[in-house]
Formats: structure tokens, C-alpha cells, sequence
């Protein structure tokens, strides 16, 4: 079996360097310019909770089953115009306080799971550094404000269960 | 710096020197929990790059640093670690807080052994939200301190009426009643006084 002549491995190195020069003059290097240029995150990427706040009846399921306890919500009862006339009228909870805690927050997604009037999101953002630690408790009209950043759910793969 | 310190440093000279400073920036690592793999992932590889913004990760020990990241579960015993490493680290210094952990305790707010938060043992000027944060928001919070750099008052900073690290008791008032800007330092020279930290049974020696 004739052997084949070894390549030195000085050339070999300097082979891989010159291909990775030649890929990033010509494609460009992978950098994400930061700043200026920011990486679309995954569209199911855990960055933030957004609140829908019409949606949202105060039934506190979110907050027993946050593991941290970083949600706070307070709510009262009023009084509905009944559907039906003649009706009586109906008791629905309206929230005065939903708050969470971003600074204690573990981003699991129990609260997005359990709650079962969607009114809870995940949205990719994930730019709301703060120099202030009491600034990370975003308010209810802040977690609305998020909604605007939640994208479109994506269509469900063949053969996926409906939601019930 | 004597000018400095007395404030008479002309404004233009302060910008310049507050610009110099925001884009010159060695930052020592301190990676404690799984927020360092993402600090990793922004300080060390080549889709984040955290040396355009001039934040150069490689001092050899915190005597060459200008910020610190504390990134993860900072536990009782490396409280002492951590304090030691920011009394070594030369003024004007800054630390950026990654991570819910970091924070304030995030998923071991219960715990017997992690420090609630590593705003209880030095002053913190950013905090990243996140667990883990994306390295992108590591970037974030390190330009916001850019940010806050150019527009600091270096004299001010100096006698020690910048950013005052909240106590817990003032946390609790913010988290209740709102936003309220911290008092301004009624003790000369940085840190306000406040009892020594207890762990593990004593003081800090």
C-alpha cells in the first residue's frame, strides 16, 4: 500500500485559516452588530409575560402557581349589566393591581399555561434592563404594553391536538 | 486627579473623559451559575462580540477591572468572594447584576443558603432581567451603563453621591409604594455605613 504523502500541519493550519478569511470576505463575518442590528429571537423565545388585560378575570390561578411568587394581583367585584334583559345583574372581578416581579421572575411559564382566559403571553423582547431594581416590577399597564410585541401564534403542526 | 474630586474639571474635558472611560471598559467575569455560559456566549464568541462596544473581557485580576458581571446564585458563602472582589476593584467602578438569581434570590428566594441578592453586599448599577438573560441582554444592560457613564457626573461620583445601593427595607418601601429616588449620601466617601454583614456565623474579616 504505496503511503501518501503527508500534507505538513503548518500548511494544514494555515489551509483552515485562509478558507475561514475567504468565507468571511465573502459572506461576511457572523457578528450581530448589536446596537444597531438586533437577532430576531425565536418566535416561541421566553423574554417577557404580556398581560391582556381585558381577559383577565383576577381568578389568581397565575399567582398560586408561580413557583417564586413574583406575581401580585388584587382585584374587586362589581356589578354587570345581566346579558338578557330582565335578567339580574351579573358579579364579575375587575383587577386594580397586576404586577410582576422581572427581577424575581424564572421565566418557567406556569402562569402562561395555567391560565384559562388567555390573558397571559409570551413575548420574545427581552431589551428591559433597568438601573433600578424596583423599576423590574412592571405594572399591569406595562405588561400591557408588552402585548404589542407578541407575535402571531403559530399554526399548529398536522395532527396536533386541538385546543380544548 | 485632584481636579476631579473638587469638581473643577471643565465640563467639555468631563465629557471627554466620561466618553474615553464609556468605551474603554475591562470587565472581569464572575460567572457563578448558568448565567455564565450565557456571559460566555457574549463575552467570548464571535456572534456577539462584546469587544465592539469596547468592553475588553481579559483583566488579569479585579485591580484592573472597571466593572464586574455577577452572573448567578450568589450563595452566603461567596458573599465575603464578592465583596473582597469589589473592594479590590479601582474607583470609578460599576457592576452589572445578570440574572434573576443575582437580583434579588429568583428561584432560591426561599433558600437557607443564597444571598438574597447581591444588590444586599455592593452597590449594583445595572440589572439584567432574565434566567438566563439572552446574551443580547447582557449587551442591553452593558450599553445602558455606557449610557449612564457619559452622563455621569465624575465629581459627584467621586465624593460618593452617585447611585447609593438600597437596603432591603428601602427595596420593600419601592416595591410598595412606587419609584423613589434613593437619599442622597449623608456619609462622605462612597458606601454608607451600615452594620457588617453576617455570614456563616461572623463578620467579614
Amino acid at each position: 500500500m504505496p503511503m501518501k504523502p503527508k500534507v505538513p500541519g503548518l500548511l494544514k493550519g494555515l489551509g483552515v485559516t485562509f478558507n475561514t478569511m475567504m468565507r468571511t470576505i465573502t459572506k461576511g463575518a457572523d457578528t450581530v452588530q448589536y446596537p444597531h442590528a438586533k437577532e430576531t429571537p425565536p418566535i416561541r423565545a421566553r423574554g417577557v409575560i404580556a398581560l391582556h388585560e381585558g381577559n383577565c378575570t383576577a381568578c389568581m390561578l397565575c399567582a398560586r402557581s408561580c413557583p417564586d411568587w413574583c406575581i401580585y394581583i388584587e382585584g374587586h367585584k362589581e356589578l354587570a349589566p345581566p346579558r338578557r334583559a330582565g335578567g339580574k345583574p351579573r358579579s364579575v372581578n375587575a383587577i386594580d393591581r397586576f404586577d410582576i416581579d422581572y427581577a424575581l421572575c424564572m421565566y418557567c411559564g406556569i402562569c402562561v399555561d395555567v391560565c384559562p382566559f388567555d390573558a397571559l403571553f409570551w413575548s420574545p423582547e427581552y431589551e428591559y434592563s433597568e438601573s433600578h431594581i424596583a423599576d423590574l416590577l412592571h405594572d399591569k399597564t406595562k405588561l400591557g404594553e408588552w402585548m404589542l410585541t407578541v407575535p402571531e401564534a403559530p399554526e399548529l403542526e398536522a395532527g396536533a391536538q386541538k385546543g380544548k | 486627579m485632584g481636579l476631579v474630586e473638587k469638581g473643577k474639571l471643565p465640563a467639555p474635558l468631563t465629557k471627554l473623559f466620561n466618553l474615553g472611560r464609556s468605551y474603554s471598559m475591562w470587565v472581569y467575569q464572575w460567572g457563578l451559575a448558568c448565567c455564565a455560559i450565557e456571559m460566555g456566549a457574549a463575552f467570548a464568541s464571535p456572534r456577539y462580540d462584546v469587544m465592539r462596544l469596547g468592553v475588553i473581557p481579559l483583566p488579569a485580576s479585579p485591580r484592573q477591572a472597571d466593572f464586574v458581571v455577577i452572573s448567578g446564585t450568589v450563595t452566603d458563602k461567596m458573599a465575603p468572594a464578592i465583596k473582597r472582589l469589589y473592594e479590590q476593584m479601582p474607583e470609578p467602578k460599576y457592576v452589572i447584576s445578570m440574572g434573576s438569581c443575582a437580583n434579588c434570590g429568583g428561584p432560591y428566594w426561599d433558600s437557607y443558603s443564597v444571598t438574597k441578592g447581591v444588590d444586599q453586599i455592593i452597590p449594583v448599577d445595572v440589572y439584567v432581567p432574565g434566567c438566563p438573560p439572552r446574551p443580547e441582554a447582557l449587551l442591553e444592560g452593558v450599553v445602558l451603563l455606557q449610557q449612564r457613564i457619559k452622563s455621569e457626573d465624575m465629581a459627584a461620583k467621586w465624593r460618593g453621591e452617585g447611585a447609593q445601593p438600597m437596603s432591603r427595607n428601602e427595596r420593600h418601601e419601592e416595591l410598595s409604594q412606587g419609584h423613589v429616588p434613593p437619599p442622597a449620601g449623608d456619609t462622605p466617601g462612597g458606601m454608607p455605613q451600615r452594620d457588617p454583614i453576617v455570614v456563616g456565623g461572623g463578620p467579614i474579616e
